[in-house]
């Protein structure tokens, strides 16, 4: 079977797509099945090109504009393939034409207004009406990737958390399992569990900040403020059980030296659970606030069919009426039993990403109290599978499924690629902001609250 | 809506943080020329009820027009250059740059070489390095006064 045709065969077979890379003269797919089976095809470049596959999978256009950029890979039928991480270049060369009368763009960045990462929008608008959006992101880009090729697996994993400090567990996990898999190694029970708490730590944390973003994005002031506390009581959590507020340095290949007696797990415990208490009584109050209600609906939407073509993950896709989760089949997590959860408006606009938040971090607050149930002691991986050359970890990070793909050769990394929810969604934004106001377009950003610093890498 | 600001006035006395012993004021802008986004997190904390910077009349501002300090965070990638010397060259006179968290400051930055110019000071004069991964939003808070209190001595040199 041709490339084509195995990438058509598996995404028949309801697989979905899930990364590409390119590595030397080749190129990788990753995909995802249902019950998260990941399986890895490849194809060999035929000078410098290799088919296109974005008629087949959309989600995978700028992974293919990527590769192109910075491996040299030209992509047959990928037309016009345009420059996404390469900058300096003419507008013409990176922007979609767009006609018309009245027709004219506003350029939004790299610097924003307040405190955001740096990112450029160009919109093409008529009056406040935006017709099309232009995202250059890549500003922050810093080759993390290349820049860890060369390195040991042990040594890899800084940088793959250095990517994004919102994301520092799910990237870190994400790598380790990846590792893990090379090395022949499987969580411990114990290990597995330490991971999970991780993992709904940096979740607490980032669904906190992000209803306090979509607050902010509306002008609520004191919703903002609210659960901006409430964000800090979290990140303050987070210091006191592991000495970093963003729980840097808490994820390890191989093992896991966190040590947590009874009393300490019990006021954190106790902790998470007045945070969810006054979580919860302040999402009541936000939700009977009329005025901020009334800009959430029908704004942003991304309808299911959509949603699923451009690859959307984690809680944007879910209000799409998506119900994939990477919890529900994460083998080497501890997420025993997990189900997805929906808001009760299924409509995939900012009103029901904002809400998916909001029931996602109650089930974050059970998950942990769950798990936090008896102390944590140092715990090691066991011997399981057979060593191989590539690894691939997939882990649901606060704003989706992120994948990682590690190559080893000679005890060194041969390359490392991290595709993170935010990469997979901000395609997803683009396309919401079409048909919007200009002015909604901010509401409508922090209603998926991506990292630029884990797109860019 | 009356039970949330009535709740924030609850957690505000409770808090008691101190009130400043002095007034002063200051006008941020934020330029982020390629971090991990981690110091973004913690200044936009560093406004949360818990350190409320605000209440030393430090606030962030939308534009370089209306700043007296530039504060930029993470190491200053390629593409990142120009826009941040053009906040700058923005800026009105007296003006001071703080570069803030440890990739501004080239400790333990991890990029490749080619994608990168180096720290804040290796395009712009800084008047304050603020170190740490990321600095805490009391950090933060203690580095401005820091910067306030330091007195004259702006730098004029258009870059």
């Amino acid at each position: 079977m041709t490339y084509r045709d195995r990438i058509t065969s598996a995404l028949d077979d309801g697989y979905r797509f899930a990364a590409l890379y390119a590595i030397a003269d080749r190129v990788r797919v990753v995909l995802v099945a249902p019950d998260g089976t990941l399986r890895l095809e490849d194809v060999a470049a035929e000078d410098g090109r290799v088919p296109a596959i974005v008629d087949l999978a959309p989600a995978a256009a700028w992974d293919e504009r990527e590769a192109a950029d910075l491996y040299g890979l030209r992509f047959d039928g990928h037309e016009p393939l345009r420059p996404l991480v390469a900058h300096d270049l003419d507008l013409k060369a990176w922007t979609v034409p767009v006609h018309g009368d009245d027709a004219y763009q506003v350029a939004v960045g790299p610097i924003h207004a307040g405190v955001i990462e740096s990112g450029h929008f160009r919109f093409h608008v008529v009056g406040d009406k935006i017709l099309h959006l232009d995202a250059r992101l890549f500003y922050k880009h810093r080759g993390l990737e290349r820049a860890a090729e060369g390195r040991t697996l042990a040594e890899g994993r800084a940088y793959v958390q250095r990517a994004c400090a919102a994301c520092a567990v799910s990237n870190s996990v994400a790598y380790a399992h990846a590792c893990e898999e090379i090395l022949a190694l499987e969580p411990s029970a114990e290990l597995a569990r330490v991971r999970t708490i991780l993992l709904e730590f940096e979740r607490a944390w980032s669904h906190l900040n992000d209803i306090a973003a979509v607050c902010a994005g509306a002008g609520l002031a004191a919703g903002n403020t609210f659960f901006a506390a409430l964000t800090e009581r979290a990140r303050r959590l987070n210091e006191r059980l592991t000495g970093h507020r963003f729980l840097f340095d808490s994820v390890q290949i191989g093992g896991s030296a966190l040590s947590l007696d009874a009393q300490a797990v019990a006021a954190a415990r106790e902790e998470l659970a007045s945070i969810a208490t006054d979580s919860k009584s302040g999402w009541r109050e936000i939700l009977f606030n009329s005025s901020f209600q009334d800009r959430l609906p029908d704004i942003g939407v991304v309808t299911a069919d959509d949603a699923r073509a451009l690859g959307a993950v984690g809680p944007a896709a879910r209000a799409s009426g998506i119900a994939d989760d990477a919890r529900s089949y994460s083998t080497r997590l501890a997420y025993d039993g997990f189900a997805p959860v929906a808001p009760r408006r299924v409509a995939g606009d900012v009103q029901a990403r904002l809400e998916q938040r909001a029931v996602e971090l109650l089930q974050t607050f059970e998950v942990l109290d769950d798990l936090l149930d008896r102390p944590i002691a140092p715990a090691e991986a066991v011997a399981g599978g057979e060593s191989a050359t590539v690894g691939l970890g997939l882990v649901e990070s606060p704003r989706g499924a992120t994948l990682c793909a590690v190559e080893h050769a000679d005890n060194r990394i041969a390359r490392v690629h991290l595709r993170t929810g935010s990469y997979a969604n901000w395609p997803v934004v683009a396309h919401a902001a079409a048909g919007n106001l200009l002015p909604d377009f901010p509401l409508i950003n922090k209603s998926f609250e991506l990292c630029y610093a884990c797109a860019d890498r | 809506m009356l039970t949330l600001l009535r709740k924030l006035r609850r957690l505000r006395t409770d808090l008691a943080l101190p009130a400043p012993s002095r007034g002063r004021s200051l006008a941020v802008r934020h330029v982020d020329a390629g971090s991990c986004n981690g110091c973004e997190h913690e200044l936009t904390l560093a406004m949360s009820p818990y350190e409320d910077v605000q209440r030393y009349g430090f606030g962030i501002v939308a534009s370089p027009r209306h700043a007296d300090v530039l504060l930029v965070t993470g190491t200053v990638t390629t593409r990142m250059r120009e826009p941040l010397l053009a906040a700058y060259n923005a800026m009105p006179e007296p003006r001071r740059v703080i570069a803030l968290g440890d990739c501004a400051l080239a400790r333990g930055v991890l990029a490749a070489d080619t994608e990168i110019v180096g720290p804040v000071e290796a395009v712009l004069p800084v008047d304050l390095r603020i170190p740490g991964c990321p600095p805490s939003p009391p950090t933060i808070t203690q580095a401005l006064i820091e910067l306030h209190d330091a007195g004259t001595g702006a730098h004029t040199t258009k870059r």
